[in-house]
């Protein structure tokens, strides 16, 4: 029976090398401390394998293994996969509340109410108009007054109109700029087959890429808030990414499909924008519902008049069409003659303007249902997002102790080295010498 | 709770909860300082609907104010007209109780026929009177004067009628239709007031035949046209009380909207002040924890 001369160097070696390891990941830890998607990182510490020694007992004849020493298995990233898929599906449902609240609340702004210049203020003083016209029926100025009003509302009209329909064509130039040529989705696509390569060969030479599997859950991270994203890993270390409703996968090994057709359930930014321009859509809904109230406005005052005030049935298209010589106060031309005029006065409060406030109702309830989602969505990726920084988040705290703790043991291994030595001092130099 | 706290997930909570912190100030800023609790639609979408159809409500009763207003001025001028008519008319019957008593002779009797075509001229124009350039006795053709001066007595005006609206279908006709007292004269032969009037003026320089007329067809005819003013005076009186009483109930009505008004939009000043100084203490608070509890780790205590 015998244990190797030099065995105890070589453990108080491997504890040395074990504990300068952890501190480098420690060190390692720090320095990303604030790096975006990093992982924390620790080195697995494993015994080597323990030196069989045979009949180490006199008595008994028992062996024993003595331990070897020790080594860093791997260093590995701590991190929950889990909390992974469901931070990227409530972060695709948050991309889309975002986008709609975003672009309703737009809508939103442009109706401008209640205030004293939006529509149905406009509305209110065009009423009031044909009231003074009421009580003196072939004054000019009065007439003149009624023309400036229904252009004035005119014009109300078609500059919301046209407002909305920018934002439609904004949705959509946004929606082609994230999906085109070198857009964000190629680019996060281009990315993540890139690192699927990558992520294949270090693998495959047994070398976990801890750097290189955060930045691909980081990518997947950011396309999540674009549309829903599934991720399958495949068991060669690459991710499978279906995107969207997309038909095929977005990224297979190191295959990018893109362009593909995406559709307004897809989730995400993308959905939302498909969704709200879309023919069920909330912009395309109050569009109608403008063009509704401009066409009640001119076919009930026109109704009353035998030449007709407004021309144009849409909120687009609404103008006045007549001078103000040609305005009515009643079809009958006697010069005091009102009728005409007190009935389209007591229009106030009709069908045009209850067709309008319901519109303003729709808005509002539109932006405070997408603000509501979107605040509790927030909430939800926030408590998510806080429950992967508990597991993966970098604590300086526990870091410090660490790097006291792996200090400490590094001291301790030079200290066991320098026993080791000293013991062999004695073996080496002062063995055999007798007497002299 | 989670069980690992990182100097991160205390940064980002801390910002979060600042920034929702002062979202909550300047909302309420917003609010004290527009007076409006309802700045966007979204903030109250059935209350922002309200608001637009009482502001719409609030503004149609001040038309419609202002159009009893403009009614009651008319029917106060055409009143007047008709007053001055009615002094007219006494005084002719004066005259003409004179003249038939038969102790005047043929040339006070011109004088007096003088002077009836005198008033007679005077009750067109008083039939003429205008409000606003509006002639208020035309019906509905209130450019063109009811009566022109000299002996054609042709009435001139339509029997349409002019009204006002005071509220949503509420309506009041102002038009006195002044032809059914005055009528169109002799050549008419339809025995209104300057029919009568031609005819005593005629009856009083025709010798002792229209002298007998005076006292008694004559008379009775005036009387008969007097009673078709008072008749007149009284529905042109009753059209201001119909106008003062629409003007009286919109005037209610402006209260109670305002009211309601206030009490959709309006920002309740010593809750919100009360919310704001709270606001304001948990925004205070929540800056000092920041900047103090952030800086603290282990870095701090280890030698």
């Amino acid at each position: 029976m015998s244990i190797p001369t030099l065995q105890g160097l070589q453990t108080a070696l491997s504890g040395l090398v074990a504990e300068q390891t952890a501190l480098d990941t420690t060190g390692n830890n720090i320095a990303n401390a604030n790096t975006e998607g990093y992982s924390r990182e620790t080195a697995l510490m494993e015994p080597n394998p323990p030196i069989p020694i045979p009949a180490i007992s006199a008595q008994t004849g028992e062996g024993a293994q003595l331990g070897a020493g020790v080594t860093v298995a791997t260093i590995t990233r701590i991190r929950n996969v889990y909390l992974d898929s469901q931070y990227r599906a409530q972060n695709s449902s948050l991309g889309a509340a975002t986008t709609d609240a975003e672009i309703l609340e737009r809508a939103q702004a442009a109706f401008n109410e209640p205030s004293t210049a939006g529509i149905a203020t406009q509305l209110s003083k065009f009423w009031s108009a044909w009231n003074s016209l009421a009580e003196s029926p072939s004054s000019e100025p009065a007439k003149e007054v009624v023309i400036a009003a229904g252009k004035q509302l005119a014009t109300t009209f078609n500059e919301l109109s046209s407002q909305l329909s920018t934002f439609a064509t904004q949705a959509g130039e946004e929606y082609n700029a994230l999906t085109g040529p070198s857009g964000e989705v190629e680019d996060y696509a281009n990315q993540l087959a890139q690192l699927n390569g990558q992520i294949k060969l270090a693998e495959e030479a047994g070398q976990p890429p801890n750097d290189m599997l955060d930045r691909r859950d980081l990518l997947l991270d950011k396309l999540s808030g674009l549309a829903s994203v599934t991720v399958t890993e495949e068991p060669n270390h690459t991710d499978t990414v279906t995107f969207g409703e997309a038909a095929k996968p977005l990224v297979e090994g190191t295959t990018v499909n893109w362009p593909q057709t995406l559709t307004e359930s897809s989730g995400g930014r993308l959905g939302a924008l498909i969704q709200l321009t879309g023919p069920n859509g909330a912009l395309t809904a109050l569009q109608q519902g403008l063009d509704e109230v401009a066409g009640t406005l001119s076919s009930t005052v026109n109704g009353h008049l035998t030449k007709a005030f407004f021309s144009g049935g849409t909120a687009a298209t609404l103008a006045v069409a007549v001078e103000a010589g040609e305005v009515q106060a009643s079809a009958t031309g006697a010069a005091g003659a009102n009728e005409a005029a007190r009935a389209i006065a007591a229009l106030r409060g009709g069908a045009a303007e209850q067709q309008y406030a319901g519109l303003v109702e729709q808005v509002g309830s539109a932006v405070r249902s997408a603000q509501d989602d979107k605040a509790n969505l927030q909430t939800t990726v926030t408590a998510i997002s806080n429950q992967r920084q508990s597991v993966s988040g970098v604590s300086l705290d526990e870091e410090m102790t660490n790097l006291i703790t792996y200090q400490r043991g590094y001291q301790a291994s030079a200290r066991t080295l320098t026993a080791m030595s000293e013991m062999l001092e004695t073996l080496i130099e002062h063995t055999g010498v007798v007497g002299l | 709770m989670s069980e690992r706290i990182t100097p991160a997930m205390v940064t980002s909570t801390t910002l979060s909860d600042l920034n929702s912190s002062l979202a909550a100030l300047e909302r309420t800023t917003n609010e004290l300082s527009s007076g409006n609790t309802i700045l966007e639609p979204s903030d109250n979408p059935y209350g922002a609907s309200q608001v637009i159809n009482l502001q719409s409500q609030l503004e149609g009763i001040s038309s419609y104010e202002s159009e009893a207003q403009n009614g009651i001025s008319w029917e106060s001028t055409a009143s007047s007209a008709l007053t001055n008519i009615g002094e007219v008319t006494q005084r002719v019957r004066e005259l003409l109780v004179e003249g038939a008593n038969g102790t005047y002779n043929k040339n006070d009797l011109e004088t007096m026929a003088l002077q009836v075509e005198q008033l007679t001229e005077g009750v067109k124009q008083d039939a003429n009177t205008q409000y606003a350039g509006q002639y208020v006795f035309s019906g509905t053709a209130t450019t063109t004067a009811p009566y022109e001066d000299g002996p054609n007595d042709e009435y001139k005006g339509n029997n349409e009628t002019v009204s006002r609206a005071v509220g949503p279908s509420a309506s009041v006709t102002i038009t006195t239709n002044v032809s059914t007292l005055l009528g169109s004269g002799e050549a008419a032969e339809d025995g209104k007031l300057l029919d009568t009037l031609r005819t005593i003026a005629k009856n009083m320089r025709a010798g002792t035949e229209g002298q007998a007329a005076l006292g008694t067809t004559d008379l009775q005819k005036l009387d008969g046209n007097i009673e078709t003013l008072t008749q007149l005076q009284a529905i042109s009186g009753s059209a201001t009380d119909q106008l003062r009483t629409a003007l009286t109930r919109n005037e209610q009505l402006q209260t109670t909207i305002t009211a309601a008004l206030a009490n959709i939009d309006a920002t309740n000043i010593p809750a919100a002040s009360v919310q704001y100084a709270n606001e304001q203490a948990a925004y205070e608070a929540a800056l000092r924890a920041g900047a103090t509890i952030v800086q603290e780790s282990l870095l701090n205590f280890l030698q």
